[in-house]
């Protein structure tokens, strides 16, 4: 599959439909504060998850986007994260926001050495041992039985604690739950866009598209592999730390494979390289069988489906979809 | 302590040989399409989940269950060779992993929604120990080694004798010459994958009674482990895999014996990342051939 549609190349079709752009992101931020109004809490719990799992998708983007990486590890830095980020609320009682930040610190400081072995892979070994990596942590978050508590996983966690001041507040509602993580995951959308718009951004677009190239215009590859990996974890961790107090338990269950495929149709069906392509994969493919009850055996045949479709019929996944759709709102053909 | 460690080697034996049944599926379509099989292992459980409803459903006995078993498998299989594999031939090594990884979800989960996600026991086998001196042995286990052995020399006079072997050889060297020499590459692939999907199924029926339980998720950790497998093997090296095979199993029934049995499924893992690491060619060879 060839990762065709990125920031760089899809600049000519961006200047047609600017403004349908802009009108659309408006649009889409006026309906998300005000869902709270109209949907019930179910559905707020839908979009919840969906925004949960659009932080690790950021972070796969940014190695399958932006690298031209396959990583299956993502799923395992979200569980790491999520049990970071317990362990400090449980045993230290430490404050939402600071949970949140060390969930994706730490996870950024396992990946680092994990990393340095792994990205000297290629192609499909670096496949495989990304998935050595998630049987690995949950060998660890089962046997390390006097951190984990093994395969009875972490109760309790606490639900998240604000305020700065003298005041705290404890968040327990599904809207206040809803607002936060609505804040989080526009702020971390924002981070995310400002890493991939900057010269940063640009010189991983260089590496994936001829490594060779970039090292030659002087671009230090080897270190840009390791931060884009450290980082991407430490995306992966920040959600993992919303999913632990979102849920209030933490389990081994969350190194199943069932995340790291969630996280990679995410980002696949939505587009890889396409900021927008992932928030709309993580509505469509989260979000919405979220919300439809659809029981997860059958929600796994359907992303075998998905991934089928991508391979043969859809290698860059619903991004060109979407910008025909916001060319076609801005009245201009392309 | 003497008879501790050769039943340790015994054991490891027998189950290295259940590997080494599955892994040349995975290491031929390797040579053949550079591209790794995710879903290897559902062919595995195919094999196992269809002798377990022969068996319980259709009342056949055993050695018959066997035979329709690898039939069943490797019908699937031809259908999902004709329809996925084969367009992944000229594919980046992507589409070959979120392919197969799909294909995985669907059978995986197409068995659990039909079949239910409860555990089911395998009727049928033979459970009877044959004793050698103190050691004793279920004929199972013995009839799991001679077939595997079996096998391999099977494999080993098709892959250098036959045309078909040949030009399997040929499509895992040079894509573009085999177009010239008038092979067909469709063909030998669809051919490929049907055999390994084949041999995975037999491993699966063979180890039924002596895992007893059969469920929807069963193949994914054979997945894994052929991994390990195919890596130590050289990839593409289909004798590689047979002593691959047993060098894993050998391991993991001295983690499981000394260390203890929960670290047992991290073996292959920990074998995996220090092949790729270390000797990312395998044991045997510079060059991954077949």
């Amino acid at each position: 599959m060839t990762i065709e549609s990125t920031s760089l190349q899809a600049s000519g079709a961006r200047t047609t439909s600017r403004a349908a752009s802009r009108l659309m992101g408006v649009a889409i931020l006026i309906a998300l504060l005000a869902a709270p109004f109209v949907l019930d809490s179910y559905y707020l719990h839908a979009v919840i998850i969906s925004m949960i799992f659009l932080l690790p998708a950021h972070g796969l983007n940014l190695i399958v986007g932006y690298m031209g990486m396959l990583s299956l590890a993502q799923g395992a830095f979200f569980g790491i994260g999520s049990y970071v980020s317990a362990l400090a609320a449980m045993h230290f009682g430490t404050p939402f926001y600071v949970n949140f930040i060390l969930a994706g610190m730490v996870t950024g400081l396992i990946a680092l050495p994990l990393g340095i072995p792994a990205l000297r892979l290629r192609t499909y070994s670096f496949v495989m041992c990304t998935l050595g990596l998630v049987v690995i942590a949950e060998a660890v978050a089962k046997n390390w039985v006097g951190l984990t508590r093994g395969d009875m996983g972490l109760s309790g966690v606490p639900q998240p604690v604000l305020g700065f001041g003298a005041q705290p507040f404890t968040v327990t509602t599904i809207t206040g739950y809803y607002y936060l993580y609505l804040v989080i995951a526009v702020l971390m959308t924002g981070l995310f866009y400002a890493l991939v718009v900057s010269p940063a951004g640009r010189s991983m677009i260089a590496i994936r598209d001829n490594e060779t190239q970039a090292e030659a215009l002087g671009i230090p590859t080897w270190s840009y592999k390791l931060v884009v990996f450290t980082i991407s974890a430490a995306f992966a961790g920040f959600g993992g730390s919303l999913y632990a107090h979102y849920l209030t338990t933490v389990s081994p269950l969350t190194f199943q494979m069932f995340y790291s495929t969630t996280i990679l149709i995410i980002v696949l069906g939505g587009g890889a390289g396409s900021i927008r392509g992932v928030v709309v994969g993580s509505i469509v493919f989260v979000a919405v069988s979220e919300a439809l009850r659809i029981s997860p055996e059958y929600r796994m045949v359907m992303y075998g489906l998905v991934l089928l479709l991508l391979v043969f019929w859809l290698p860059s996944g619903l991004t060109p979809l979407i910008d025909r759709g916001l060319a076609m709102l801005s009245g201009s053909r392309k | 302590m003497t008879e501790l460690l050769i039943e340790q080697i015994i054991n490891g034996i027998v189950a290295g040989s259940v590997y080494a049944l599955v892994a040349p599926g995975m290491t031929m379509i390797f040579g053949v399409l550079r591209a790794i099989n995710f879903a290897h292992g559902e062919y595995y459980m195919l094999g196992t989940f269809s002798a377990w409803y022969v068996i319980t459903k259709l009342d056949v006995s055993y050695p018959v269950a066997i035979f329709l078993a690898v039939i069943i498998t490797m019908g699937i299989a031809a259908v999902i060779g004709r329809l996925v594999m084969q367009g992944l031939v000229t594919a980046p090594f992507q589409s070959g992993v979120l392919a197969t990884l799909g294909l995985s979800l669907i059978l995986q989960n197409l068995i659990i929604i039909t079949f239910g996600g409860t555990y089911k026991i395998f009727p049928g086998g033979w459970l009877e120990p044959v004793f050698f001196g103190e050691i004793s042995l279920a004929w199972q286990r013995i009839i799991i080694v001679l077939v595997t052995i079996g096998v391999f020399v099977a494999l080993e006079f098709l892959v250098r004798r036959t045309r078909m072997g040949k030009a399997m050889r040929a499509v895992s060297q040079n894509t573009a010459c085999c177009l010239v020499n008038g092979i067909n590459i469709e063909r030998v692939v669809l051919g490929t994958f049907v055999l390994g999907g084949g041999l995975a199924a037999l491993s699966g029926v063979l180890t039924g009674p002596i895992n007893v339980t059969v469920y929807g998720g069963m193949g994914e950790a054979i997945t894994l482990k052929t991994f390990a497998v195919i890596v130590m093997g050289g990839m593409g090296n289909v004798r590689g895999t047979l002593i691959a095979g047993w060098v894993l199993g050998i391991a993991e029934s001295f983690v499981a014996g000394f260390i203890g049995l929960q670290y047992r499924d991290a073996v292959g893992f920990v074998i995996l990342i220090g092949m790729l690491m270390v000797r990312p060619t395998g044991f045997f060879s510079v060059q991954s051939r077949f």
